[in-house]
């Protein structure tokens, strides 16, 4: 077992010096991600730091770099634009090297006549719909990282975006890819249209979260983009259950609105304000070429028609319009909360995302909130506690619960005491009623202990992928595939 | 050095519900707390126990036994022992009945300082720390915002109080009474996560009339010199909510507002 000053030798026999960064700062910030920022905004983070980050150029100094932690069982986690949310990015080993796609910044080729654009990992999101607008195109992506999030995060835990009802999430976007696996070896899956050659292993990598491969290049879909055409429709309604209701009368129809979302009337309050009138919201936005947008702005019509009953009022489009000029986050919107964490007691806007049928997706719902309140010992320190469907499929929908409560307790309890125990009831809830517990933030490190639930007996395929790929265990220890020891150590302090 | 914190359990008004269709006010579900200031007062105490090892802190409470969580969780905090005060007879004392009872079990015990809040968010007479003071022959300050840790000793306390119109600082003899105010900014610790279901029970001394020995018609409602005439609910006017844009007119909205309320 080498020492880390042994690991920091030998980084750099094999990088440039701009390329290994050993910063403290950097690597107490390397330590975790969002899932315990107030903690680390406190300075009170119980996990290991990294020994260093380093900056790969190409994919192969990453293939040299797997190869090296391979045979020296040196823990990796990848990582692009740190918005991790799950835990994805926490470091539960000592020895660990952060492998960052800073320096993989290129976006490589935009091709809109075949409509694809292929980019490096560290191509952040916004630079390449940046590029894309100026020729009339769009990425249909926008997660609400989307100024932040780089493409290797997007891909490797399956991120989806504000536009996924019309759109799809990221793997409806993959054409191709290149990853490295920890032996070294590089694969690129090629950029075609389709193809029936064997099983689809694009999805080996999409999604892994840095436990299987570390991925450096992608290519992707691009679409045309018709922003004049853009209609917004919001409506104030007396339940969550009637949102649900227009969402699936307009999707089994047939019609792909970009966004489809129906907020509670706890959640509705904090993101519209200016009009929510302490009600639920129900909102559209139909998006495309002209005729596609007024065919799907007339379903969306006749859905709210069909379900009137539960319709309070239409309100004003421009009020959609406005709020969704707004919704993203920045950097410094970032940096702001992580700010305001070291002054406020407060936790603002903490989530469980999950997926269900139409018609479990209530139920769910329902149940969780009455749980929660009659269960969760500290209820009477929420000041939110809600809701919101935001991303429709043909057969079901999700579900994002959302929660805030003022902090009553040391910040490195905060997670066992506050957000756990919610948690915990969404995700019992979720997986009793036959859901998904993480519909787009991936199982990171704190949803693992239900990754083999979440599964059930297809857990099995999950677990020989791993045994195959990673062998030795070195790919970002702790996510997705449960370590009870470490599932003991850092999450419940036993 | 000993210090003895006098704390009360009240309900958290600042919680309660105003229901504008009947005018009434919503009592469903509060909860009781610690007084903020009395939180302040064994906040500080533990602050100076933390500061000087070998400082005990004690508190005592006249409640009903339906405050034990309460008052277990000051022991999980770092708090030595609690005394509650409970009886049947004691129920409906006025803040004159209240300080004998207190003064009465506190002539048992010794000290060298003895801590309380200054307002109680549910009475807010401030009747209590006083008449505890002409009790206990000892003198008594309100409105303090700061004690001097490092002057404090066992013969006297270094302190500043916070006035209306100034701020001043001043030294007492003790033993003596101060009274303190949460805007000093004292807080309690929080409870460790690992302490949150520790056993204190070996840390709560119980203290009835048994012990005390008053007769009926000096304590409870019969004891109290307060004769309430009439209570009612003050009724409050539900305020519209002016939402503005960030442009001009928006802006002399908000200014405009600011100017009326006198804060421009």
């Amino acid at each position: 077992m080498l020492s880390k000053d042994q690991i920091i030798q030998k980084l750099m026999e094999m990088l440039g010096q701009e390329q290994i960064n050993t910063n403290p700062d950097d690597l107490y910030d390397a330590s975790a991600d969002r899932y315990k920022k107030y903690a680390k905004a406190r300075k009170v983070l119980d996990v290991p730091t990294p020994v260093a980050i380093v900056y790969p150029k190409s994919a192969e100094e990453v293939s040299e770099l797997l190869k090296f932690c391979n045979e020296n069982l040196i823990n990796v986690i990848p990582r692009g634009g740190k918005t991790a949310t799950e835990g994805g990015l926490e470091n539960w080993k000592d020895l660990t090297i952060v492998i960052d796609a800073l320096y993989m910044d290129k976006i490589l080729k935009i091709d809109p006549y075949n409509s694809q654009a292929t980019v490096q990992a560290g191509v952040a999101l916004q630079d390449l719909e940046d590029e894309l607008r100026k020729i009339g195109y769009t990425t249909g992506h926008s997660p609400q990282s989307k100024p932040v999030a780089k493409y290797g995060g997007l891909l490797a835990t399956r991120s989806i975006g504000q536009f996924s009802t019309l759109y799809g999430g990221i793997e409806d976007m993959v054409v191709g890819l290149e990853c490295v696996f920890p032996d070294g070896h590089i694969s690129r899956i090629k950029n075609v249209s389709r193809r029936a050659g064997g099983p689809d292993i694009r999805h080996i990598a999409i999604g892994n979260e840095g436990t299987l491969c570390y991925i450096t290049e992608v290519t992707i879909k691009i679409f045309k983009f018709y922003p004049e055409n853009n209609k917004f429709y919001g409506y104030l309604i007396n339940d969550v259950e009637t949102g649900i209701k227009v969402l699936r009368e307009v999707m089994v129809n047939g019609f792909r609105p970009s966004v489809a979302r129906t907020y509670s009337e706890e959640d509705a309050a904090q993101h519209f304000y200016h009009f929510h009138d302490n009600k639920c919201v129900l909102l559209f936005m139909a998006e495309g070429p002209k005729g596609i947008v007024e065919a799907t702005g007339k379903a969306i019509e006749e859905a709210t028609e069909k379900f009137k009953d539960g319709i309070i009022k239409q309100v004003d489009s421009q009020l959609i319009s406005d709020w969704f000029d707004n919704l993203n986050w920045s950097q410094q919107d970032i940096d702001d909360e992580y700010e305001g964490m070291i002054e406020n007691d407060a936790h603002a806007g903490y989530t469980t995302e999950i997926s269900a049928d139409w018609e479990t997706i209530p139920k769910i719902y329902n149940n969780v909130i009455e749980r929660v309140r009659n269960e969760f010992p500290r209820a009477h320190e929420l000041t939110m506690l809600g809701g919101h469907s935001s991303h429709s499929y043909l057969n079901g929908t999700n579900m994002y619960f959302v929660y805030n409560y003022e902090i009553n307790c040391a910040p490195e309890d905060e997670l066992l005491i506050y957000h756990h125990p919610i948690q915990k009831i969404i995700v019992e809830e979720t997986l009793r009623m036959g859901g998904s517990m993480c519909h787009h933030h991936g199982i990171g490190k704190y949803r693992n202990e239900w990754a083999e639930q979440e599964h059930g007996s297809a857990f099995y395929m999950l677990e020989k992928l791993k045994e195959s790929f990673d062998p030795k265990g070195i790919m970002n220890y702790g996510t997705i595939f449960p370590q009870k020891e470490a599932i003991q150590k850092y999450i419940y302090r036993g | 050095m000993k210090i003895l914190c006098m704390v009360k359990i009240v309900p958290d008004v600042d919680k309660f519900k105003y229901d504008f269709d009947t005018n009434t006010v919503v009592r469903e579900n509060v909860r009781m707390i610690l007084n903020p200031d009395d939180a302040s007062s064994v906040g500080v105490a533990l602050k100076i126990k933390h500061l000087y090892p070998g400082t005990t802190v004690e508190v005592v409470s006249m409640a009903p036994e339906s405050v034990r969580p309460l008052i277990y969780d000051l022991v999980r905090v770092g708090v030595d022992r609690v005394n509650l005060i409970t009886d049947k007879l004691f129920s409906g004392s006025d803040s004159y009945a209240t300080s004998k009872v207190l003064a009465k079990y506190v002539q048992t015990l010794s000290y060298d300082i003895i801590l309380t809040g200054t307002h109680a968010i549910d009475g807010d007479t401030s009747h209590v720390p006083a008449q505890l003071g002409e009790l206990l022959d000892m003198s008594q300050m309100s409105n303090v915002i700061h004690i001097d840790e490092e002057l404090l000793d066992t013969t006297k306390a270094v302190f500043t109080v916070d006035f209306d119109s100034e701020v001043a600082t001043y030294e007492m003899q003790l033993p003596g009474i101060l009274s303190l105010r949460k805007e000093s900014g004292y807080k309690l610790p929080y409870i460790k996560y690992e302490d949150m279901n520790k056993d204190v029970t070996d840390s709560i001394h119980v203290i009835t009339n048994n012990d005390l020995g008053f007769e009926p018609f000096e304590i409870g409602l019969k004891g109290s010199k307060t004769k309430v005439n009439k209570t009612f609910v003050k009724e409050y006017e539900k305020r519209d909510k002016v939402v503005v844009t960030n442009d001009d007119q928006g802006i002399n909205t908000v200014y405009a507002f600011l100017q009326e309320k006198g804060f421009i």
